[in-house]
């Protein structure tokens, strides 16, 4: 069902041009073996999915760019939808199909399907009915490219996240969750709205759980390397708790303001996972706070589990953990989100 | 109803610390006032909009983007989705309203609101609705911004286009319909797939009424420098007239597949305003095959007419019209298009 391009001559009856057009230079011989050619495949070519592809394609971060989805008639809409902008953009091989064949050979697998989350329904509602769909999903594209790097974003990610891991059989750093990345975005853009500075210059993690139990790791944000907390101490400003758990809940409340709103959210995943995108395939080795393997940092030891933690990122996945300074609130709450996501996970069967 | 950032404090009983946390430095002066602050707005969030304003922010094409529609909570979903990406883009001043007050002293206004496009349904049956759409919607947005330029979308855009010059009272330069530089981007797309050649190394225009009737110029296409048609015939290569208009058929047909697969287009025609976008307020000098006022160009002399030429654009909107050669059926078939609009636009009371 894929059109792979450049093989379909221009219609019945048609001209086959290419040889005549350009004539090859003489003794020409194939492009090194070790040209870099950026393949990234999306599962999944719903709302999410292809701002997360369009995303890709605008910041010309690969080569080749793969949709795959259970829908054919969609699918083959949104493929051409972006094949159509071609004169418009850096040359990029844009391929479809519902098999999952095309995917073969990606350096990195994002995978955005899933059910929607409904208005009202918390993350956790709805597990049963993705990790069916997980089975389906997840081996083929391992079988496909068994060095790929997975970039899980369905909802609940954390334990998605940890569904893909047990069914791909892949060392923990090659399966990532999207995680907090975009809460953190989200409570970086309160605070920098706020202070009317560049959010870019606000650090602040959001990490745990991505939802209801997730923590903001209050002691540790800073805005151009002012640490918050302490600011306020030394300036005898006084707060309230209240008024930073307020906070905190603005950006939990975010994501479900938005499908309220206008029935999902796309255009902020879309920017987030495109920037993990480009921290991996680049090795910018950048920290982000995404859903990793939990087991041994920050006192979590009881079973497997994946949250949010501000993880280095670079080409081979997840380098390591960054020694983020955690208060003792902070840590506890965090062990608790652990713990929330853990028995979840134990109630599935994988 | 909109929220513009900056003023709001962090949560009730909030925080506010904007004036504790940054000094200022002494004897500070206000910006220079021939500081470049570009404002673009876009009319209607729907598909269309929201990926021409979604690409415009990728593209970091604007200081300032302001999104008008008449349902609010469509309106303040969107925003809140494209602010929340803030810690992943350049910082860019996203605001929001249904009244157009908002958009006051924009650069530039693009308006894709209107009826979409059904299935099956051509896009001069969609003229009545939006004529009625466009009373409401072009005065109050000259009103605000009278030096602006008028970028339609809307379907049918050269209608429409004419429809909002005259609804306007503005001079035919800063009235521009995003006419047939998309069906040119699939024209190219077809084209470059074929010969294996980046599409940006096509010239090749789609000109006249952006629909049924567009004219492909087959004279004028050329492949890096090489004219395709001369080059054919010198290297006796033979092809059917049929070859060629099967070609054109695909792209006037390409959008009606990518409607009835996934629904509606958006990405393409996202990224095709964003490079008329990036033209115009770059002054970028550019030829876009656009739709321009007719009127003493290529023969056509019947009335006020809009229709797509390859004009080239600046930041005072419409440079000129590029003196491309067309050959006689070429020219008979521009005037065919001219009298298919024309006939309609009378039966319009403006």
């Amino acid at each position: 069902m894929h059109k792979s391009g450049s093989s379909s001559s221009l219609g019945p009856g048609g001209l086959d041009l290419t040889q005549a057009f350009f004539r090859p230079i003489l003794s020409a011989a194939p492009p090194s073996p070790t040209k870099r050619h950026t393949k990234i495949s999306v599962v999944g070519a719903g709302n999410v999915g292809m701002a997360i592809a369009q995303t890709i394609l605008t910041q010309d971060l690969a080569d080749e760019l793969v949709l795959v989805d259970a829908k054919a008639d969609k699918l083959l809409g949104e493929m051409l939808d972006l094949q159509h902008a071609a004169a418009f953009l850096p040359r990029t091989k844009i391929m479809a199909d519902v098999d999952y064949a095309v995917t073969a050979g990606s350096d990195l697998c994002i995978v955005t399907a899933g059910a929607r989350q409904m208005p009202g329904e918390t993350r956790l509602n709805l597990l049963h009915r993705n990790v069916a769909l997980y089975r389906s999903i997840v081996p083929p594209l391992v079988k496909y490219s068994p060095e790929t790097i997975l970039l899980i974003v369905s909802n609940p990610v954390d334990i998605l996240t940890y569904v893909a891991w047990r069914l791909s059989g892949f060392p923990s750093n090659r399966v990532i969750g999207s995680g907090t990345n975009l809460d953190s975005s989200r409570f970086r853009f309160l605070i920098a709205d706020h202070l009317d500075v560049n959010a870019q210059d606000v650090q602040a993690y959001i990490v745990g759980e991505h939802g209801d139990s997730s923590v903001a790791l209050w002691s540790s944000i800073s805005v151009g390397g002012v640490p918050i907390l302490s600011f306020l101490d030394k300036q005898e400003i006084a707060y309230e708790k209240e008024t930073l758990e307020n906070i905190h809940k603005e950006v939990v409340d975010g994501a479900y303001e938005v499908i309220r709103l206008k029935g999902y959210t796309s255009w902020a995943i879309g920017y987030s996972v495109a920037n993990l995108a480009r921290t991996l395939l680049r090795d910018q080795r950048r920290i982000h706070p995404v859903s990793v393997i939990a087991r041994g940092f920050y006192g979590i030891e009881d079973g497997d589990v994946f949250l949010s933690l501000p993880a280095q990122l670079g080409r081979s996945g997840v380098l390591g953990v960054a020694n983020v300074h955690m208060n003792d609130e902070e840590t506890h709450r965090l062990k608790k989100s652990a713990a929330t996501i853990s028995e979840l996970t134990s109630q599935l069967e994988i």
